[in-house]
């Protein structure tokens, strides 16, 4: 199995050497999770590591705030596209889902840079302009054109939930037609505020199950540790597990006994 | 050839909203977008660019396209390069 490593060495170990190609990937995760910064890495590392070229979709107003945020992060996109090896395209999400709208919009792309890795950001954006019922049938059309073409595809999906108590990747039904999801959120530990990363599918491939910590960096997403102190992340109620609690408890304890405290 | 860069230039100049949609393509080369959706990203309705957008296509800076039922637009980068450099050349003669 070829496998599309994403550059970023923490989070290929956990995706076992890296997507597979040629598959459907939902990145979901609330505003302000880094979503566009991992989709973004993906293509980059992609061009420049590993010789695939690669095409960003996206239903923002103001795009070029996207090439200055890379930018901020050390790609040059603009530099990229001189290069012939990537594309930005902006577009309203309307237009994707006409008939013979993704072949129309992307086909020349496609013709000219032959990448291996594109990104749609997002389809949150696609919900907004077609009717609930229509939406499974068009993504379903469009990671269908994008497999027919040999294309891996990363879809963005915004999560309006930060935090709470419960989690749901979509309302609209869409996580068994993608090959792999992989959830951002934001918990709360002891008053701060932390990002975890985990992978919720990946169909034909083992991978990490468990939460890592990430951060958002000046040269990117980087994936840490596990979160192997707490549980309940995901149901943002995290506690210690028991383990640690006695660990705690033990110190506590050995700490009075130096100190005489009885 | 002097004239025609001379009255490119005129034309490009010639009104605040081809001023916007040139900053807006030249920020966004990889735009392609309905003239609605062209007018909603620099905050104008259809109508105020209807007149420009196609102004622009027949000095061939912008392409059209069909997808569905819809025209699109989007830069034409050959184009957009020779007309800069021609401009270039003319606003160095004047000097």
């Amino acid at each position: 199995m070829t496998r599309l490593k994403t550059g970023i060495t923490e989070f290929d170990e956990m995706l076992r050497g890296g997507f597979l190609e040629g598959d459907a990937v939902m990145v979901a995760g609330a505003a302000g999770s880094g979503k566009t910064t991992l989709a973004l890495q993906h293509l980059v590392n992609g061009a420049t590591k590993y010789g695939q070229n690669g095409v960003y979709v996206t239903f923002e107003q103001l795009p070029d705030q996207i090439y200055r945020d890379a930018a901020g992060f050390g790609w040059d996109l603009k530099k990229l596209e001189e290069e012939g090896k990537f594309q930005l395209i902006c577009t309203s999400p309307d237009l994707l889902v006409t008939k013979n709208g993704a072949e129309d919009l992307l086909g020349d792309t496609i013709r000219e840079l032959n990448p291996r890795r594109l990104v749609v950001d997002s389809l949150s954006h696609l919900q907004m302009f077609v009717p609930e019922s229509d939406v499974r049938r068009e993504v379903y059309r469009l990671v269908m054109f994008l497999k027919t073409k040999g294309i891996s595809s990363m879809l963005l999906w915004e999560n309006p939930q930060i935090l709470g108590n419960s989690y749901s990747i979509t309302d609209v039904g869409l996580s068994f037609m993608v090959d792999a999801i992989v959830a951002l959120r934001a918990v709360e530990i002891e008053s701060s505020m932390r990002r975890a990363l985990g992978i919720l599918k990946m169909r034909g491939s083992d991978h990490d199950k468990h939460l890592r910590e990430y951060e958002i960096t000046p040269h990117g997403i980087r994936v840490d540790q596990p979160f192997s102190e707490y549980e309940g992340l995901m149901s943002g109620s995290p506690r210690r597990v028991a383990s640690e609690k006695f660990v705690d408890m033990f110190r506590s304890v050995s700490d009075k006994k130096k100190h005489g405290v009885s | 050839m002097v004239e025609q860069t001379r009255n490119i230039l005129e034309r490009l100049l010639s009104s605040d909203v081809k001023a916007d949609l040139l900053v807006l393509f030249h920020k966004n080369p990889g735009l392609i977008d309905t003239m609605e959706g062209i007018g909603r990203r620099i905050g104008r309705m259809t109508s105020a660019v209807d007149a420009e957008i196609r102004d622009l296509v027949e000095m061939g800076l912008l392409k059209v396209k069909i997808i569905g039922a819809a025209q699109v637009y989007s830069l034409d980068k050959t184009r957009d390069k020779s007309i800069l450099e021609e401009a270039a050349v003319h606003i160095k003669s004047i000097n």
